[in-house]
């Protein structure tokens, strides 16, 4: 296992969807890094500014911003989030890297790897 | 030119709606309830006017719920504190009971929002403490807009997209009369064409504790003994959450898209004690001036007034300040005006209070009654002046006077008046 998700508070994932809650355990559990994609897309849905309008098929290229309605406040809360229940931290020149969601799940996983073991 | 009140909005312990709210004042029946903070029923507050009909003791807004008829849609909830969404359900009732709509407010550069809160205390402590917990390396990048002093206008201006003027005012419990009281001379001036006036508090152990810690709040376990303004025996004051909207509106604008008037705003006035940093200076003599203030800008002499709404909240310092404020300007020229105190029914709302009071004053104006002291049983030393009737009256006020008193020394006045009332 790459990190030691069940160390990090995450009290916010009690109030999210069932099934990312369960992607989030299995996760936990496993450090299976295909959960990690469930747990963004999922992620991205649930926090979308405009949480009204009608969800467009999401997928990799899935742009945030063009596609989504994100803006620049609902990105840092996506990415304080993600941080919180990864215990990650992403940097600013991360951040400007993401446009979509695949960019998005790939820096996670890539900072996910990069943890120390345990840490 | 007095600007109209064309609508009010209530989230309160007497009730989450302009008729719950005039029934229970009328009948002077508090919205008091038994409270324990903390999970420590060894605190010495014991009761506080509670918010029915929500829940919103978690930090986190996904927690939370209100009554179906207010929709607030997520992204907006993402910044509230839970005073915002009192604050948001008042204003929408306020809106609609003037007959207006949001599309009418939005991007109207005619329509200014003046809004009064302390923060959220809570929210503030939850944020930090999240900071803090991962030693300063991230935080909820909503920590801010919904904590801090200031969360009422940034919130509600990006809700209601209010492009006329968007402005906060902190002076403890004067503050949402101090909103009050701009927001009509903004539109005196011209400025603007309607304003949204909407004070708002949260009650929870952040909020209201270190009151308790101050010596400020009643220890009484039963809400008539606890909240009794100008009694001989009050002890403290009780808090209270909710908020309180009011439209005002031009003469002119009213008229153009003929609106009720339910009301006037037919003056203010403002003056400080300069003497504490909390307790009021002994003689009122702040409140007495910014009363007199009032009633000059209103045009009308001392002898005009047929009712006064004390901010009295059932402090032993606090209510003898004004009861000698009150005795100068009216006892001494022979004059006694009914002097209610709607604290004893509704607790006192802090930043909240002074919006609530001009709301309530709206209601016994249109409901054509003077509010009574339902609580008070022996009148206090130096309050034997003031006449306190203990049930509701039933006539109408033609001109009320409205007071606050806020930390500092903060004094402000308003006079509300019956439609038929004042003229300009």
């Amino acid at each position: 296992m790459a990190t030691n998700p069940s160390a990090v508070p995450n009290t916010m994932l009690a109030r999210l969807p069932a099934p990312m809650r369960d992607a989030y355990e299995h996760y936990r559990l496993t450090g299976d890094a295909s959960s990690v994609q469930e747990i963004v897309v999922a992620s991205v849905l649930e926090y979308r500014p405009k949480a009204s309008a009608a969800i467009p098929a999401c997928g990799e290229a899935t742009r945030l911003i063009e596609d989504l309605g994100y803006d620049s406040v609902a990105v840092a809360e996506l990415v304080f989030f993600l941080e919180d229940i990864f215990d990650l931290t992403l940097s600013n020149e991360d951040i400007m890297g993401v446009r979509t969601i695949g960019d998005l799940r790939a820096c996670v996983a890539r900072k996910l790897a990069a943890k120390p073991r345990g840490a | 030119m007095s600007p109209r009140i064309t609508g009010i909005g209530l989230i309160t312990p007497i009730g989450n709606d302009r008729k719950s709210a005039q029934d229970n004042l009328r009948h002077g029946r508090h919205g008091l309830s038994h409270v324990e903070f903390l999970g420590n029923p060894a605190l010495p507050v014991k009761v506080a006017g509670t918010v029915k009909g929500f829940s919103v003791d978690s930090p986190h807004w996904r927690d939370w719920t209100w009554p179906d008829e207010c929709t607030i849609p997520k992204e907006v909830l993402r910044g509230l504190a839970p005073h915002g969404l009192y604050a948001i359900c008042a204003v929408d009732q306020a809106l609609r009971d003037a007959g207006l709509t949001a599309p009418d407010i939005a991007e109207d550069p005619s329509t200014g929002l003046y809004c009064a809160s302390a923060g959220s205390a809570m929210m503030l402590h939850h944020h930090l403490a999240q900071m803090r917990a991962v030693v300063g390396v991230r935080g909820n990048p909503m920590g801010v807009v919904s904590s801090i002093a200031g969360t009422l206008n940034f919130n509600l201006a990006a809700h209601y997209r209010i492009t006329g003027t968007v402005c906060g005012f902190v002076s403890a419990c004067a503050s949402s009369s101090h909103a009050l009281g701009y927001a009509i001379d903004d539109l005196r001036l011209g400025r603007l064409r309607r304003a949204i006036v909407v004070g708002a508090e949260e009650l929870n152990a952040d909020s209201l504790l270190p009151f308790a810690h101050m010596r400020a709040l009643s220890k009484q376990a039963d809400p008539v003994l606890a909240s009794r303004p100008f009694d001989a025996g009050r002890d403290g004051f009780v808090g209270a959450g909710g908020a309180a909207a009011l439209i005002l509106e031009t003469p002119d604008a009213a008229e153009a898209r003929g609106a009720r008037t339910m009301a006037v705003a037919a003056g203010w006035g403002q003056a400080a004690d300069g003497y504490s940093v909390a307790a009021p200076q002994p003689d009122g003599a702040g409140l007495f001036l910014a009363m007199e203030r009032a009633a000059a800008d209103a045009g009308a002499g001392p002898e005009s007034f047929d009712h006064v709404s004390a901010h009295a909240t059932s402090t032993p310092v606090g209510d003898s300040a004004e009861a000698a404020a009150l005795t100068r300007l009216f006892g001494k020229r022979g004059l006694r005006p009914p002097v209610s105190a709607t604290k004893a029914i509704t607790g006192h709302g802090l930043s909240l209070a002074g919006a609530l009071q001009a709301a309530l004053c709206v209601l016994s104006i249109e409901g054509g009654f003077i509010p009574g002291n339902p609580h008070l049983r022996t009148i206090g030393p130096g309050c034997e002046d003031l006449d306190l009737p203990r049930a509701s009256l039933p006539r109408a006020p033609r001109l009320v006077l409205s007071n606050s008193c806020g930390f500092g020394g903060s004094n402000v006045c308003h006079v509300i008046g019956a439609p038929e009332a004042v003229t300009g």
